[in-house]
């Protein structure tokens, strides 16, 4: 979970990261029509009858009340507000990385940024023979082959059970453990559900999940293997020739992971585009991975996204 | 704006503590100026018809206060950085510079320099505090020539030559308070400047009288740091200095770190100090250890002790323990008390004194500056030197004095002048005297003050009759006895007799919290004087004169309100039940004691209200009889009682005051009054009662009293107060007078009853000696004594009639008020008692006469006699002063003194023929003189 | 001793009896916390994190119909003047955290939140009177940066009474005076009192305006949070863009 990277600007940064502030949040009043509010403001829904209260929201003396800081929505009659910073709210069909925290009787538990531990039951997962059957007390006991403790894994959320707790699923191939990349964590509210989660960024030959959790992998690309059942004892031997990453992934893998972090830092929405954007930037102006979250490079991504903003909001008004 | 301000601290555990503390400087803060067309002048003080704004320094203040207090300095900026350094410095000043501050005859202003956005100074590297002071003032001096833009001239004022130099540097006026005061053209005011010594004043100014005396007298003070540490190692010792008031020679520091008092003998042993200073003392070797106090050859000042009246407890006498002692032999023995000296001055006690100068001739050039000797009316005060310009004019009068400095090398303190009082020996100015030693605020009352008082005339309201927590009790016969001629009755009985033969009595105090509430100035005010001083002429009051004698004076056949005690008591006198209750009564005679001695006497008449009073005299006789028995000691007093001309107020005739059953009667009940409400009180408030407490007298303090029964053949008895009245009362000579001598000398041995609040001690320690009670207070008085207005506020939250004011949650400021009201108390007793020796002079002055005397007290060169018609005491000399070598010998245990060659010989309570006669050794000094007829 | 100078109505640190120190908040401030915010009122300053709803930790104290909130409350040796070692689990510390978490408690939707956990850690790192007050403060921060729903803002000020005037925000010198110290928090646009405590003894007369300053007090405090809150909130949503 990232908050403002500590770097040490000197003026002439300090001013021009002011001047982008200025910028953005002169866009961001002219471009939202959202109302913000704060804990305990009302809300004016002038009198309308009937008006249903979401997420955020409470009655008080007869008003509409915010519970918590963030953008007012309303969707028809219902009223909510959207909150900025808090932990993921899951909802069904989120595409989400976590990390597993425990294994108990036929589930793991996952950690997923929620206000509980996400369980992820046995029954929930293909097996790796790939075969529809029962599970039985021996696949229970074998737990351990499928994720251990720390792995990381790509799930679906399947919804709540009636005891309250968050159920995950994760039936498909596109699913299951990540291996070879690095996890990371920025607020949940800055990765937008979308259709795709999933991107295979191929000039880096890097894969990307955007968790809706605020959890990101990036990790070296994995070739889905449909018959991966067939040539079992193949392609272990084909894992064990390819059991290290080459370097030039590796780095892909650190560029892109680092523009995840700049763009969080900055507290922008984190997207393919903006990633690739920020990434190809990097590259073509010759800064070294290292220095991507450098003073410098931080302020020219902050100037960078103004012009992109302009840009699109002259596109949106012409 | 915010400031930090960061020092580093050492606690008192020697702990090393940094303490940061925020500063808010502010842009609000108004100058004070009338003309000011910036500021909000809704507040401002500062009026435009004076020529100029003055900014005062802090030592002016110190130094100066008696020249600002005229009112011919005026509109005067004073500075919070200033009277910040003067509350550290001095508080007594600090007090007086506040009231300036607040008077509304004085355009007096304080202005936050410190809290100013502008005007806040910031101490810089290596400035001491003073110089960063002193620079903070000329900050702000600056600020109000630039704020006011030239339209008032601002001076700044100091005697600071730096100071003055570099404020002239920085383009302001400045002068030093002199030059100032001679440009005001008023040569009086010149007085009242005080010369300071320090160095940077030039020296032709300071001339001498007696340049070959300029010779170091005293030791010099040690230096501060010397004194820390040597009470730190227990070499010195530390504790207030107080002298003895019969013998200014002779002091006392209580010492804590050696729990006793050390005894300093000599000017040059109290090295300069004070009464009442806070002083370092080193304890001399104990081969010094030697008593000096019966003749004092220690100065060329001739004191003696003049003829005063009888002390009426310990507190006003000598304390002369040690006395007895050294009449053994005319060689000095070595004493058992410590010895010491003084080495330093903690804290100064200096005020200003009141007293006149000594005769001189005068000077040749009348108007010039003269230089004479003040003598303070308190002889623990020495001579101060003064400087004058109207020497003519201030040789006969009694005059004001503050000290300001004692030089080392100087016999005595320099003061100034402040003011004149009066005329010596006439009457108004010496009881003027009287009451500016005591400290008794004579001023009339404020018209804030006044404001407080119901709409005049007062007449019972239907309000007060609706009120639930007032009882009715109008149908009573209640009535009054008091002194003839009182205006102001505080308390009415009444007694009506039950079916059952059991008795109502009620005893009805004049309501005075209902019309005096907490907080308002009459409140302050009444609290602040403490107590009514009765003067032999006059009475100065506690309250204002509508209350005092109008709406809260139980006078007779009027309706007023009252707050009640209501016994049912048996014929037995044992209260069955006691209630408490605010109510309106109908007072159906005011009687004088007299008066009421006169029907309980005249068997002729049984009126209801003489039954009545009959009734009440035989409750009270069974209750004092009671009271008795439990220990209660039955003292004796030698007041005496003037006959004034009404025109002249000079007095006519003298005389032991007469007590009679009627007074008896009236206190009996008034104690009991008093007791049953310290209960209900003490067990509603346990913690912030007030209540009133007697202390068990020390051995030491009965030492007198044994020696002097001793000596005539009695055995008393002292280890309680029961067995001491037992004795008191065997003791019968052979002459009706001596049980009534005995038991004035037992009184003088007693300290005073004292005030205090319940949280300060212990219930042990709440007991009342003289009254054997275990509880007491004073409840019967409110018009007359604010200890009872703060009870009669306690009872009524006790009931519930009324909210506890929020002061009795206070506990340090409830100790403060009572020991303001033991101050006071004490204080309006001294004042009676000087203003009866005031009037004894006054009365003697055309009446020589001879009478009886008693004798009480052996001394070297005679004895001291007590001359029970006046209440008066006095010494008589046997031998005439300065003869040394006398024919009469001193015998100590027997407290007799012989003369070797005629065999004439006097001894302790013996009749003597005494002469009494108002002598003038010194013009305008008269005094009474004792002398022995020969028989 | 003059706690409020009685020529000219000021403090010893130069406020009028009814004035507050400056206050200051500061959000986001703890970069693990789900929330955290930094206040200070004077030269107190406090700092405050905020963790959750996370898993319960340990699963007896787990509650299916609301969340456990936990508050812990430190006082940093550096804090005052004297660098003593404080000792973490003393009595004051305990009983300023139970008060914490009650006050807090009052104003968390806790419904909403079942199963699962709210830490709050406040850590007083300069300590000059009123820590009670700014802990409550930076804790209604933190809790709002972390996004956990609220009744309404729990904002909390002291009073006291000296010299026979009301003060609001004590500082330490006049907090050890030993006169009476009102401690209130308040939840302010409900007009709800969530917290009072009172050391030493105070007429009832008295109390009432010293309470109604210290609600004052609360008020103006809730009106910096708010103003604080908002522009934070702003800057997020301006931040991540559309």
């Amino acid at each position: 979970m990232m908050r403002e990277l500590h770097v040490s600007l000197n003026q002439t940064q300090k001013v021009r990261l002011q001047a982008a502030f200025q910028h953005l949040s002169d866009i961001g009043s002219q471009a939202s029509s959202g109302l913000l509010v704060s804990v305990s403001d009302t809300i004016p829904v002038n009198n309308e009858d009937g008006i249903l209260k979401g997420h955020g929201t409470s009655e008080r003396d007869g008003q509409v009340v915010a519970t918590v800081c963030g953008v007012v929505e309303r969707v028809n009659k219902l009223v909510y507000v959207r909150a900025l910073r808090a932990r993921y709210k899951p909802e069904v069909g989120d595409i989400i990385v976590g990390r597993v925290i425990e294994i108990a009787p036929k589930r793991w538990k996952l950690e997923i940024n929620f206000s509980q531990d996400a369980v992820l039951m046995l029954q929930s997962m293909n097996l790796p023979d790939g075969i529809q059957r029962r599970r039985t007390a021996v696949d229970e006991l074998n737990m351990r082959t499928i994720f251990e403790e720390n792995d990381v894994i790509c799930a679906e959320v399947r919804g709540f059970q009636h005891d309250g707790s968050l159920h995950l699923q994760a039936r498909s191939q596109k699913y299951g453990k990540l291996e070879r990349g690095q996890l990371l964590r920025v607020p949940a509210y800055l990765v937008k559900r979308r259709k795709q989660h999933f991107h295979d960024l191929e000039q880096y030959g890097v894969d990307l999940i955007l968790g809706c959790n605020g959890f990101i992998w990036v990790g070296e690309h994995v070739v889905p293997a449909d018959n991966e059942m067939v040539e079992d004892q193949e392609s272990t031997l084909k894992d064990k020739e390819q059991s290290y990453t080459p370097l030039e992934i590796r780095q892909n893998i650190c560029r892109i992971a680092n523009s995840v972090r700049l763009i969080s830092a900055l507290g922008f929405a984190i997207s393919v585009d903006a990633i690739i954007d920020t990434a190809e930037a990097s590259k073509s102006s010759n800064v070294d991975i290292k220095d991507m979250l450098g003073a410098e490079f931080y302020v020219q991504t902050a100037e960078r996204e103004v012009q992109k903003r302009i840009s699109l909001l002259k596109k949106k008004r012409g | 704006m915010l400031q930090s301000k960061s020092f580093v601290k050492k606690t008192k555990q020697g702990r090393v503590v940094k303490v940061v503390r925020e500063h808010y400087l502010r842009d609000d803060i108004y100058c004070g100026s009338v003309i000011c067309k910036v500021c909000d002048t809704s507040s401002a003080r500062l009026s435009s018809a004076a020529s100029a704004i003055l900014i005062i320094d802090t030592n002016v203040v110190l130094h100066q206060i008696d020249l600002l207090e005229n009112p011919a300095i005026n509109n005067v900026v004073v500075l919070s950085v200033v009277l910040e350094e003067v509350r550290n410095k001095n508080m007594a000043v600090y007090n007086r510079i506040k009231a300036l501050c607040t008077n509304a005859m004085k355009n007096f202003f304080v202005f936050s320099n410190e809290h100013h956005r502008d005007t806040y100074v910031k101490e810089m590297v290596g400035e001491s505090p003073n110089d960063r002071n002193d620079r903070a003032i000329r900050v702000a001096a600056h600020w109000y020539q630039s704020h006011l833009g030239g339209s008032t001239q601002i001076l700044l004022i100091t005697n600071d030559r730096e100071n003055k130099k570099k404020a002239i540097e920085e383009g302001l006026s400045a002068e030093t308070v002199e030059s100032y005061v001679r440009s005001l053209e008023q040569p009086n005011l010149l007085d009242l400047v005080v010369i300071p010594t320090s160095l940077d004043v030039v020296k032709e100014e300071f001339d001498d009288p007696r340049p070959s005396k300029r010779k170091v007298i005293y030791h010099e003070h040690k230096p501060m740091s010397e004194i820390t540490s040597g009470l730190l190692h227990r070499i010195y010792h530390q504790g207030k200095l107080r002298v003895n008031r019969y013998n200014p020679f002779e002091g006392y520091v209580g010492s804590e770190s050696i729990g006793d008092e050390i005894v300093i003998y000599g000017r040059v042993n109290m090295n300069r100090a004070f009464d009442g200073d806070i002083v370092a003392v080193e304890l001399l070797p104990q081969d010094q250890w030697t008593e000096k106090s019966l003749i004092v050859v220690d100065d060329d000042e001739d004191e003696e002790d003049d003829v005063h009246l009888v002390p009426s407890s310990v507190d006003d006498a000598p304390s002369n323990a040690n006395v007895a002692k050294a009449f053994a032999g005319s060689a000095p023995t070595v004493s058992s008390r410590p010895i010491g000296r003084v080495i330093g001055i903690i804290k100064r006690n200096w005020s200003s004194y009141c007293g006149s100068l000594e005769p001189m001739p005068l000077p040749a050039s009348n108007g010039g500056v003269a230089h004479a000797l003040f003598i303070s009316k308190d002889r623990r005060i020495p001579k101060i030197r003064i400087q004058t310009r109207q020497i003519g004019n201030l040789v006969d009068k009694r005059i004001i004095v503050a000290v300001d400095s004692w030089d080392c090398s100087s016999k005595y303190p320099f003061g100034h002048y402040v003011r004149t009082i009066g005329k010596i020996g006439d009457r108004e100015t010496e009881s003027e005297v009287v009451l500016i030693e005591n400290d008794i605020n004579s001023r009339p009352f404020s018209t804030q003050v006044l404001a407080c008082l119901p709409p005049l005339p007062w007449s019972l309201s239907s309000d007060d009759l609706a009120n639930p927590h007032r009882e009715d009790l109008r149908h009573l016969r209640v009535f009054s006895v008091d002194p003839p001629g009182c205006k102001d009755i505080d308390d009415a009985l009444h007694c009506t007799p039950f079916a059952n033969g059991n008795f109502e009595v009620g005893v009805h105090i004049a309501d005075v919290t209902n019309f005096v509430h907490p907080g308002t100035p009459l409140d302050e005010e009444a609290a602040q004087r403490g107590t009514s001083v009765y003067l032999v002429e006059k009475r100065i009051d506690m309250l204002p004169k509508p209350l005092t004698e109008d709406i809260c004076s139980l006078r007779s056949d009027v309706e007023r309100l009252a707050f009640s005690v209501i016994w049912e008591m048996t014929p037995n006198a044992e209260i069955i039940s006691t209630r408490y209750t605010k109510s309106i009564i109908k007072s159906c005679a005011a009687l004088s004691y007299v008066e009421a001695q006169a029907r309980m006497d005249d068997s002729r008449m049984i009126d209801p209200l003489t039954t009545d009073l009959r009734n009440l005299n035989t409750l009270a006789k069974i209750m004092r009889q009671r009271r008795i028995e439990r220990g209660a000691l039955t003292l004796a007093s030698a007041e005496v009682k003037f006959q004034i001309d009404t025109e002249t107020h000079d007095p006519l005739d003298i005389g032991m005051y007469q007590i009679r059953e009627a007074n008896q009667m009236i206190e009996e009940f008034m104690l009991a009054g008093n007791v049953s409400v310290a209960e209900k009180i003490l067990r509603h408030f346990p913690l912030c009662s007030l209540l009133r407490r007697h202390p068990i007298p020390t051995k030491e303090m009965l030492e007198p009293l044994l020696c002097t029964a001793a000596a005539v053949g009695l055995d008393l008895d002292i280890s309680s107060s029961k067995t001491l009245a037992d004795s008191l009362d065997h003791a019968v000579g052979d002459d009706p007078y001596f049980n009534k001598l005995i038991r004035i000398l037992a009184t003088r041995c007693m300290t005073q009853a004292v005030y205090f609040s319940s949280g300060d001690l212990t219930p042990a320690e709440f007991h009342h000696y003289g009254l054997a009670a275990p509880l007491y207070t004073h409840f019967t008085s409110p018009i007359r004594r604010y200890a009872d207005v703060i009870v009669h506020r306690l009872l009524a939250a006790a009931l519930e009639i009324a909210k506890l004011p929020p002061i009795f949650l206070d506990g340090p400021r409830l100790t403060e008020i009572a020991d303001n009201l033991n101050y006071r108390h004490r204080n309006a007793q001294m004042a009676s008692r000087a203003s009866v020796e005031l009037h004894t002079l006054i009365y003697f002055r055309n009446r020589p006469m001879d009478t009886e005397a008693r004798i009480v007290k052996m001394k070297a060169n005679g004895f001291i006699v007590f001359v029970p018609k006046f209440g008066i005491e006095g010494p008589v000399y046997l031998t005439s002063k300065g003869d040394k070598g006398t024919d009469w010998t001193v015998d100590e245990a027997h407290q007799r003194v012989t003369n070797t060659s005629t065999n004439v010989s006097y001894c302790a309570l013996q009749t003597v023929k005494i002469h009494l006669e108002v002598v003038e050794p010194q013009p305008h000094r008269p005094k009474l003189e004792l002398t022995l007829i020969n028989m | 001793m003059e706690y409020v100078n009685p020529l000219t109505g000021f403090r010893l640190d130069g406020r009028r009896p009814n004035e507050m120190r400056q206050i200051r908040g500061e959000i986001g401030v703890v970069a693990k916390a789900d929330g955290s915010a930094l206040f200070e009122m004077g030269n107190t300053k406090v700092i405050a994190a905020v963790y959750g709803p996370r898993e319960v930790q340990n699963k007896g104290q787990q509650m299916d119909g609301q969340a456990l909130v936990r508050c812990e409350y430190s006082m940093a040796n550096f804090s005052t003047g004297d660098r003593a070692r404080k000792s973490k689990g003393d009595r004051r510390s305990t009983e300023i955290s139970l008060v914490i978490r009650q006050t807090m408690e009052a104003s968390i939707l806790t419904h909403l939140m079942p199963r699962s956990q709210i830490d709050i850690f406040l850590q007083v790192l300069q300590a000059d009177g009123g820590t009670r007050s700014a802990c409550i403060n930076a804790a209604t921060l933190a809790l709002a940066d972390a996004g956990i729903p609220m009744r309404d803002l729990v904002t909390s000020c002291s009073a006291g009474y000296l010299c026979s005037t009301p003060l609001l925000d004590l500082n330490y010198v006049e907090d050890s005076a030993g006169g009476p110290d009102v401690t209130v928090g308040t939840l302010v646009k409900m007009d709800k009192v969530t917290l009072l405590q009172m050391d030493a003894k105070l007429p009832i007369e008295m109390f009432t305006d010293v309470l109604q300053l210290a609600i004052e007090g609360c008020k103006a405090i809730a009106n910096y949070i708010q103003e604080v809150l908002l522009e934070n909130t702003k800057k997020l949503e301006c931040m991540r863009g559309s």
